[in-house]
Parts: structure tokens; sequence; C-alpha cells
């Protein structure tokens, strides 16, 4: 008796072996040391060398890049997760709607998403907005003359970017979809025997009913906005430019730890961008007691 | 994008497992972390050796370097030599890794903005004793170009070839629209009168678009100042007026609409196909001397010269330049083998029959005779050119010092700006001084 349960403990070691040895080799260990790193000076090839608060004290006094990079960073971050998640409850109620071919059409909207952080998609994106590319041929169909590169534009190489985002908007939109057919087709009826339009019916009844997937998107969405790296790192061949328009936060990491060598910095520049999506995603949730509304509550 | 975020995290953090290059989206035949230990051999005369090596370069590069291993091995059965090839950013990024875990390849491509950063901690075989040994044979190579691979004394890099920096004329599409053709000691104002005339027939003269990190350095030179102090603890000029001058005239050639305009610019992924030149839109281009071949061979129709850079002070400015190295790494176990690999590189007529002066124009006078008449007429005015330059040039600088890099990220960021007009050019002198002063003095910890 006593030898089968020792016989079940070991099989189940074993079976979580991978997972906790995984975990504790490739999660726990790297992010430790990236934490010790973060307090170093350390280039790859030497030891590291200990700095103490120096990485962090330099983030804030001496670089001139990282206000920059935020900047960029929030801009790409407030613009592109907004007008995603509006655009994929938009096409998931069309979609709720439609009757025939649905299926079809939820698969090709979701197409993007699936291809969506990879490096063929953002050169694609390069020809799409250069200065032979589609939009300006587009554009000179409507009789606009336009020979500019987006791309390689200052004041529009961003939007690039959070148009890039926008059009992966299929994710999102496939847990709306999953949330709008939760909602009672009753609640619709008696609200229309009640005699509200369409648009009392979206703020008073799909919204709220909607209000906890829209939290679930919008937490997620929002981290992997701030971790966006290969779509610039693409379009800007690792740069962030033109004129550091594309240097979003995670690019400016990169380039510090693997073009300048900066393995300790790089490391504290990690740490800091943990801390703020931390707090950022805290705040999403304390916000949420005010607009999110759950049915079991029965409020 | 998240996983390659991962992938920074996780190659930030290794101590000495893996070799990983996060991001890195080349093909890479041979993976990190091999095995390169010998096994044993039986009945072998000569042990099996196993060596990696590494480079950067374009798809032609790749074919012939192989076809060149592959007679090596032929004349060498003892000896594996497995490759590893990227382009040259993602090279970078993939063999600090590898430093990190003590797997770098047994011979590395190297190049100078590298140098220093790669010999001063100590990654690099010295490789004097193979040279006096005789294994690494040395004997048809100048001194000269045998000094460019020195770093505090040691021979840490074998040079591969030598360059120069020229400017590349349209002679056919100039005389046609009649541009005057400036000769070999022509001047900066010359050049501005040149982007005047092709402006008004509807060209561009190709300005330094991105590589302030060369022609800038090449103009100090010529002004008799230099871009880094002797130690490399400093920027080494002591004016900002240079600085000024140079950027001065470049806006200038900006805003007068001579060069191409930046966001087109910021699109070019650097291969010859699509040089404006190659397009039909500019008259001129600027370069090193092995990069006119490409474009050259990509306009058959329309000869192509070569020209010094524009004066006064050509002589002082230009140099030779080491095109490129091969370094034995400090981990190797076959220091040896690998510098004999090397010594086969540099000297081997028939290996070089394959090169033809790729990476610069041979180093070995003897090799350099021999391929002489296999060469095509593009190539023999390379060869040409950099003979003149041999007799028009002075002695090379030393190598950049650590930081450099960076610094020359700073420039092309300074540079945008200027053109953008976000900040003046006297304000952008005095930026980067300082900036690049923090940065060498940071790099020196």
């Amino acid at each position: 008796m006593n030898r089968l349960r020792e016989n079940e403990h070991i099989t189940g070691y074993v079976f979580s072996a991978p997972f906790v040895l995984g975990f504790l080799i490739f999660t726990l260990y790297p992010i430790l040391s990236s934490l010790y790193y973060s307090f170093t000076n350390y280039n790859l090839m030497e030891a590291p060398s200990w700095l103490g608060l120096g990485n962090y004290e330099r983030m804030f006094t001496e670089d001139d890049k990282i206000g920059k990079s935020f900047q960029v960073t929030f801009t790409y971050v407030f613009a592109s997760v907004p007008l995603r998640l509006i655009f994929a409850l938009f096409v998931a109620m069309i979609l709720n709607t439609a009757t025939k071919a649905v299926g079809l059409y939820r698969s090709a909207f979701y197409l993007p998403s699936l291809i969506g952080g990879s490096v063929a998609v953002a050169i694609m994106w390069q020809q799409i907005f250069g200065d032979q590319g589609l939009v300006n041929s587009a554009l000179s169909l409507f009789g606009i003359e336009s020979s500019t590169s987006w791309i390689g534009n200052p004041s529009t190489a961003l939007w690039t970017l959070i148009a890039l985002s926008v059009w992966q908007f299929g994710s999102s939109m496939i847990i709306f979809l999953a949330g709008l057919k939760n909602i009672p087709k009753d609640y619709y009826e008696a609200a229309s025997v009640d005699g509200a339009n369409a648009v009392h019916r979206f703020f008073k009844i799909t919204l709220p009913l909607l209000s906890p997937i829209i939290l679930f998107n919008l937490t997620l969405q929002t981290i992997s906005a701030f971790l966006t790296f290969t779509p610039a790192y693409i379009i800007s061949r690792g740069e962030g430019g033109p004129l550091d328009q594309t240097l979003l936060y995670s690019l400016y990491l990169y380039r510090k730890a693997f073009s300048h060598f900066e393995m300790g910095y790089a490391s504290a520049l990690a740490w800091v961008m943990l801390v703020i999506v931390g707090i950022l995603t805290l705040l999403i949730f304390r916000s949420s007691t005010r607009w999110v509304h759950y049915e079991s509550k029965g409020d | 994008m998240r996983k390659v975020l991962t992938a920074v995290l996780m190659c930030s953090l290794l101590g000495s497992l893996i070799g990983c290059s996060g991001g890195n989206s080349a093909d890479q035949p041979a993976s990190a972390g091999t095995d390169t230990a010998p096994s044993a051999a039986a009945g072998d005369k000569k042990e099996p050796v196993k060596l990696r090596i590494a480079w950067w370069g374009g798809q032609s590069r790749h074919d012939y370097t192989l076809k060149v291993i592959e007679m090596y091995q032929e004349q060498n059965p003892h000896v594996t030599i497995e490759p590893e090839y990227a382009p040259f950013d993602d090279y970078w990024k993939k063999l600090a890794p590898q430093a990190v875990a003590g797997g770098l390849p047994d011979i590395i491509q190297m190049d100078i903005s590298y140098l220093n950063q790669y010999a001063g901690r100590n990654q690099l075989a010295d490789l004097k004793p193979f040279t006096d040994s005789g294994v690494l044979d040395v004997s048809d190579v100048s001194e000269n170009a045998l000094s460019g691979g020195e770093v505090n004394g040691k021979l840490v890099a074998m040079n591969l070839g030598v360059n120069a920096l020229q400017t590349t004329f349209d002679v056919e599409t100039m005389k046609k629209n009649g541009i005057d053709i400036p000769g070999k000691d022509w001047t900066w104002d010359d050049m501005d009168k040149m982007g005047a005339q092709a402006k008004e027939k509807g060209f561009l003269i190709g300005g330094f678009a991105y590589r302030h990190d060369v022609f800038f350095p090449y103009y100090l030179r010529t002004i008799g100042q230099k871009m880094y102090s002797a130690d490399g603890k400093t920027i080494g000029y002591a004016d900002d007026q240079a600085f000024i001058d140079y950027f001065t005239r470049y806006q200038k050639w900006y805003d007068n609409g001579y060069i191409l305009s930046l966001d087109k610019e910021a699109q070019k992924k650097g291969v010859a196909e699509e040089d404006e030149i190659v397009l039909g839109n500019a008259i001129s281009g600027t370069g090193w001397s092995n990069q006119f071949l490409a474009v050259a061979n990509l306009v058959p129709d329309r000869p192509l010269e070569l020209n010094p850079m524009p004066g006064p002070g050509t002589k002082e400015g230009l140099f030779l330049k080491p095109s490129m190295y091969f370094s034995v790494t400090e981990t190797s176990k076959h220091k040896e083998e690998a510098a004999k690999f090397i010594s086969f590189f540099i000297n081997d007529i028939e290996a070089n029959k394959l090169i033809k002066g790729e990476r610069g124009v041979p180093v070995s006078a003897k090799v350099k005779e021999a391929l002489k008449p296999l060469l095509s007429e593009n190539e023999a005015k390379i060869f040409d050119y950099v003979t003149w330059a041999e007799a028009n040039s002075s002695p090379g600088d030393p190598p950049n010092p650590i930081g450099a890099v960076e610094i020359e990220k700073l420039l092309r960021d300074l540079s945008e700006r200027i053109l953008y007009k976000k900040i003046s050019v006297e304000d952008a002198a005095a930026e980067f001084r300082k900036e690049a002063n923090a940065i060498l003095a940071r790099s020196q910890q």
C-alpha cells in the first residue's frame, strides 16, 4: 500500500518535472539574474561589476532618449489599444448579426492576428506605406499625388505602426463575439417593445453586459501593446527612426542590450517597464469597479 | 512580440548556458554550442579537427566562401569547417551572446568598429606566434596592411583586403547632360557645383546619406584633425567649427534637393539594387572601393568610374582601410588550425580566383598580381583605384575606441535632426561633443 503511494508520488514528480524545471531554468533564473544585472555594469564579455542604483539613476537623470521612447510607447499604446478594441467590437457586432457564411468571415477577420507579430507582415507593411507603395497608389486614384514614404516620414511613421496594430484586431474580436452571443436575446426584445432604439439598446444593454469582456480585452491588449517589438524593429531596421519616432521602449531596450552591449542598463530598463505595466494594469483593475457590470452581483 | 521580449530577457540573463540571438531572422546553418572537441581518430594520420567560422555578408559572398571552404577541406581532409553566416547587423547580435557563453566560433570575421570591443575584452587570440612560425604566411603582405589588425601591440586580426573611399561617377549620363566631370583633384566647391548642375537636369548626387560615421572622420582628416583622441577617451578635434562646416554644407545640399530625401533614404535596405545610380536617379555616389563593384555590375550599359573624395586635403584624408578581418578567438581549441585556414584564404591563388577581391583588394602582393589578368573591367578599375590610393593616401587611424558604435548612431540621429530642422548645426555640434565624450567615458569603465 505504502509502496503504491510512493510510486504515485514519483509518477507525479516525473510528469511535473518538465514544467517545474522549465520554469526554474528558463523563467525564474532569468528573472532573478536580470534583477541582479540591473544593478551592475555588464557588457556581456566581462564579468558584471556592481553599480548599485547607478543604472536607475542614469535612466532618470542622464538619458534623454528614454523620455522620447516613453512618449512614443504611450502614444502607441493609448492610440492603438482603444482603436483596436472599438474596431474589434464593431466587427464583432456585425458578425453577430450575420447569418450566412459567418464562419468564413470570422476566419477571414481573424487571419491578420494569426500572422500578426510576424516579420513577413511587417515587411509587407513597409511596402504598403513606402514611397511607391499601395497607399500612395490608392491616393493617386483620388487625385492626391503623394510621393512621401509614410514609414520614413517622422510625422506619420508611428501611425503606420498603429494602423498595423489595429488591423490585427482578430483575437479581441473573437472574444467580443463570444461575449455578444452570451447576451440573452429577450433583453433586446423587451427593450424594443418598450421603444428603445438601436443606440439605446447598445448603450443600455450591450455595453454593460459586455463590460467584463471589455475589461479582459483591455488588460490583455494593453500589456501586449507595451511589449510590441517586431513591427517597429523591422520597419525601422532596428533603429527606431525616423527621428526616433518609432523608438518603442522595447526596441530601445533591445538596442541597448544588443547593439551597445549594455546588458546591465537594459536589464534596469526591463524592470522599470515591468513596474510601469504593473501599475497600469492595477489602475485598470481599480477603475473597473466603476464601469464593469457583473450580473452575478445583482447590481 | 512577447516571445521576442522573452528572448531578449533571457539573453540578458544567461550566464553560460545558451547562445541565443534575439530577433534574429537570418538562416544559420550551424547552431551555436556545437561540440568542437575532436573525437579520437582511428588510423588517420592527423587527428580530425572541427573548425567553426562565422562571417557576415550578402549572398554572393556566402556562395564563394562556401566554395573556398570546400576547396580547403579537400586539401585538408582531416579538417571539417562549419560555416555560420548572417547579415551585418544580425551577425553582431549573434556574436555577443556567443562570447558570453564562451562559444564563439574559432574564426570570426571582424570589422574595424568592433575590433577594440572584442580585442580589449580578451576575446581574440594573438596571431603573432603563427606569423612568426610561418603557419600564417604574411611574407607577401606589407607591414602597413598588417598593422591594421594590431591592438595594443598584439596582432588580433588578419587583414583580408584593403579599401579606399571613393566617389562613383556615372560618366555617360553626366556627359549627355552637360554636367562637368571633376578630376581627381576636385574640391567640395566642385561638388556643390556638380549638385546644382545635376539638380537642374533632374538628377541627384549621391550624398553621404547615413554614413557620416565614415565621411565626417574623412573630412576631419583632410583638415588635419581626428575623430577620436589618440587614447580613445575623448573626441579628437578641438574646434566644433569642423562639425559646423561639414554639416552646414550637407544641409545646404539637402535643402537644395541635391540629395535623396530622408524619408526615402530611411527605406533603403543598403543593397546595391536600390542604389540611386542603378535606378537612374543619381549621377554619383559615395562609398568604399569594394562597394563600387556591385553597383557597377548592375548597370552594364553605363560605364561607371571611381574618383577620389573631394578635397582640399584628399591625400591627408584618404587612407587604406582594412575592409574586414579574420580573427581567431581566444576560446578556440584549434588556434593553429584556424591560423592555417586564414593563411590559405589570403595566400592561395586558386581560392582567390573565387574570392576575386570581394573582401577588398587582396593584401598579398602575389595574389594581387596573379588576379590581375583575370579581372573583369569593373574589378580592374577597383584594383587600379586602390593602387592609385596607395600612393595618394596617409596612414589610417587606430581602430575605433569602444563605444564607437554608439557614437555612430548618435551622429546619425543628429544628422537627421539637423536635416529636419529640429536642431541648429551649432547646437548639434555642441551636443555631439558632450554626448560622445560621455559615451566614451562610460565605455572606458
